[in-house]
């Protein structure tokens, strides 16, 4: 069939509209795939960093187990010593007692600033959580320094003996952790009580509970999975946090007994922090001990991960 | 009176008091509960009002000072600049590729499998340590794509870390075009693309802008991803628009007083102290600002709707 000059022209651009289309939805595709890219090759990288210390010297148990943490061996002069045991203590305390003192004030907040606040209150509270949400991290490792540190450090001054270095530790980084991850927490707790919807509350009210009786029977069960996943991110971000808690450890080392109560306030370690402080002047075999504990770490938040996950499959309301 | 007929109001008044004890111990539990959860509350909100007021008050008497604002040790302006231009090279890179990405997500892709490992691949991105992420960078860019501790390595071992959030604010800022907007465009005769171009991008304008500030917020917070990719030290002369250069910024440099650096800057111990508080101070008011125009656009945005 003969089309006319007109027509054949239109015929041609629609072709290259088309063809343009085509080539955009390729590219965006790219762009989209470029994000599973990313997290592939984070875990590839790291993982296939991580095993090379065990050719080198380390064995599964020492690592996991042992309690000296020295993998340049410098600090013996000797034999480099790969015992991580102390640093994933460290870290197990510190995030468990961070979310024993977080996850009540971080739901019940959210709870009262969901159903029960005054206006005035949601409207000076709002903005303060999303401002701390980002908050940097380094910021709060300086307040910990200057404010909690010298505080906890008189608390604890008949514990410790009063130590030059007392104030330092686990007990400081605990509130660090505290202050970084509350406002995570809280805000994807009120964004999960925020998706339930009205008519729970108005079957509650209408049988006659009390506001009490209205959060602990109905919001809270309706969307507890919810609340659960707040709680399992911020295990994440706890677990993770990096520069604040570095800055207030202040220790190389986990203390030779730490089975005591004074533990809590002299310097001492985690995962995060010796990786902050050590890992850029290390070097071969000791970098790949600092490798190994990136990969714990990046394990435990896949983990974590997961399991929000699950836990958000399995709720009612999002 | 007789016995029949007081029996059954005195049957009447147990059950009536017996209510009455369910329901107060009802109230008195409900007040005990309320009380507890003002007290929290209170608790938190003073604590945050607390913080943010005892760092810019600490800062105070730095930020007044014009040598916070020089080259020398005391003062910030490379640290200043530096942060700028990681922020401004990292959003460069990052908002093409997740607003591309978005796009696909929302307008090209159909609902199902591909879109699931997407999303899963952008939630355990965003749970990967910021520390570890930094590792990452140092070791794929710096090292194998010999990028050098720079603040190109910086940028995009950011561009990593922020992916998963911008992507997330982009998409929810393109899902709420309505889908009469776009009907309309493609029953003109559009193709897909045009009509992105031309009717969907523009209506979620705001939302992306939204979306750029907050990554901004996270960009300028950000210490541990750049420690190792960026480096804690600055070259000669920083204020060049050179990507292959190590640079600090406000945040790193914060790190590097407090920590590993203290008593190695020509400053005495109370100096670094009040730089470092400066610092925090910058920090907290950078934020601020941010926060407070990202509110101001969503309500603009509200205000548009509301009033259409």
């Amino acid at each position: 069939m003969q089309l006319t000059q007109p027509a054949q022209q239109a015929n041609r651009q629609s072709r290259r509209a088309r063809l343009v289309d085509r080539v955009i939805s390729v590219v965006f595709l790219i762009c989209a795939i470029l994000l599973v890219a990313i997290i592939l090759a984070v875990i590839f990288f790291i993982a296939s960093q991580s095993f090379q210390v065990f050719f080198q010297g380390a064995t599964l148990k020492g690592f996991f187990f042992g309690t000296f943490w020295d993998p340049t061996g410098d600090i013996t002069g000797g034999a480099p010593s790969y015992g991580a045991g102390g640093l994933i203590l460290g870290t197990v305390i510190t995030t468990v007692f961070a979310m024993i003192i977080v996850v009540p004030f971080a739901i019940g907040t959210a709870v009262f600033f969901t159903e029960a606040a005054p206006q005035w209150l949601v409207r000076i509270m709002q903005p303060l959580i999303e401002i701390f949400t980002g908050i940097p991290s380094v910021v709060i490792g300086f307040l910990g320094l200057i404010t909690i540190i010298p505080l906890i450090q008189k608390l604890s001054a008949p514990l410790t003996g009063n130590l030059p270095t007392g104030g330092y530790g686990w007990a400081t980084a605990i509130l660090v952790l505290v202050i970084m991850v509350l406002p995570t927490t809280m805000s994807i707790s009120i964004d999960a009580l925020r998706a339930v919807p009205g008519s729970v509350r108005e079957a509650s009210l209408a049988l006659g509970s009390t506001r009490w009786q209205l959060m602990y029977r109905a919001v809270i069960p309706a969307c507890a999975t919810g609340l659960g996943t707040a709680v399992v991110l911020g295990f994440t971000r706890a677990i993770g946090e990096a520069l604040a808690v570095a800055l207030v450890l202040g220790g190389s080392q986990i203390p030779n007994w730490p089975w005591t109560l004074a533990v809590f306030f002299q310097p001492n370690v985690n995962i995060t922090g010796q990786i902050t402080s050590n890992f850029q002047e290390t070097a071969g075999t000791a970098q790949y001990a600092y490798w190994t504990l990136a990969f714990v770490l990046l394990v435990i938040t896949l983990i974590f991960v997961s399991i929000s996950r699950f836990l958000s499959s399995r709720s009612v309301y999002k | 009176m007789s016995l029949q007929e007081v029996a059954p109001s005195q049957a009447r008044e147990v059950r009536l008091s017996a209510l009455k004890r369910i329901a107060r111990r009802l109230a008195v539990t409900n007040s005990i509960a309320m009380g507890v959860l003002w007290l929290i509350t209170l608790l938190v909100a003073a604590l945050f009002i607390y913080i943010i007021i005892s760092l810019i008050v600490q800062g105070a008497s730095t930020l007044i000072s014009p040598t916070f604002y020089g080259t020398s040790d005391a003062g910030i302006a490379p640290e200043l600049f530096n942060t700028f231009y990681i922020l401004i090279l990292t959003e460069l890179i990052l908002v093409p590729l997740s607003l591309a990405a978005a796009i696909y997500l929302v307008e090209y892709s159909p609902q199902g499998r591909f879109i699931t490992v997407i999303h899963f691949a952008a939630e355990t991105l965003s749970g990967v340590p910021s520390l570890v992420l930094g590792m990452f960078g140092f070791l794929v860019f710096a090292v194998y794509l010999h990028l050098g501790i720079s603040r190109l390595a910086g940028a995009l071992t950011l561009l990593c870390l922020n992916f998963p959030l911008a992507l997330r604010l982009f998409e929810s800022s393109l899902e709420s075009v309505p889908g009469d907007l776009r009907e309309g465009a493609l029953a003109l005769g559009a193709t897909k693309w045009r009509a992105i171009r031309t009717v969907v991008l523009p209506t979620a304008l705001p939302g992306i802008i939204t979306g750029v500030i907050l990554t901004a917020g996270k960009i300028i917070g950000e210490a541990a991803a750049l420690i190792f990719t960026m480096g804690l030290f600055n070259p000669g002369n920083v204020f060049t628009l050179n990507p292959l250069i190590p640079s600090d910024t406000l945040t790193t440099h914060l790190y590097y007083i407090k920590g590993p650096g203290a008593g190695t800057l020509s400053l005495t111990s109370s100096q670094e102290t009040a730089l470092a508080a400066g610092l925090s101070a910058v920090l907290i008011i950078l934020l601020l600002i941010i926060n407070l125009s990202a509110r101001a656009i969503g309500r603009a945005i509200q205000r548009r709707v509301t009033a259409a």
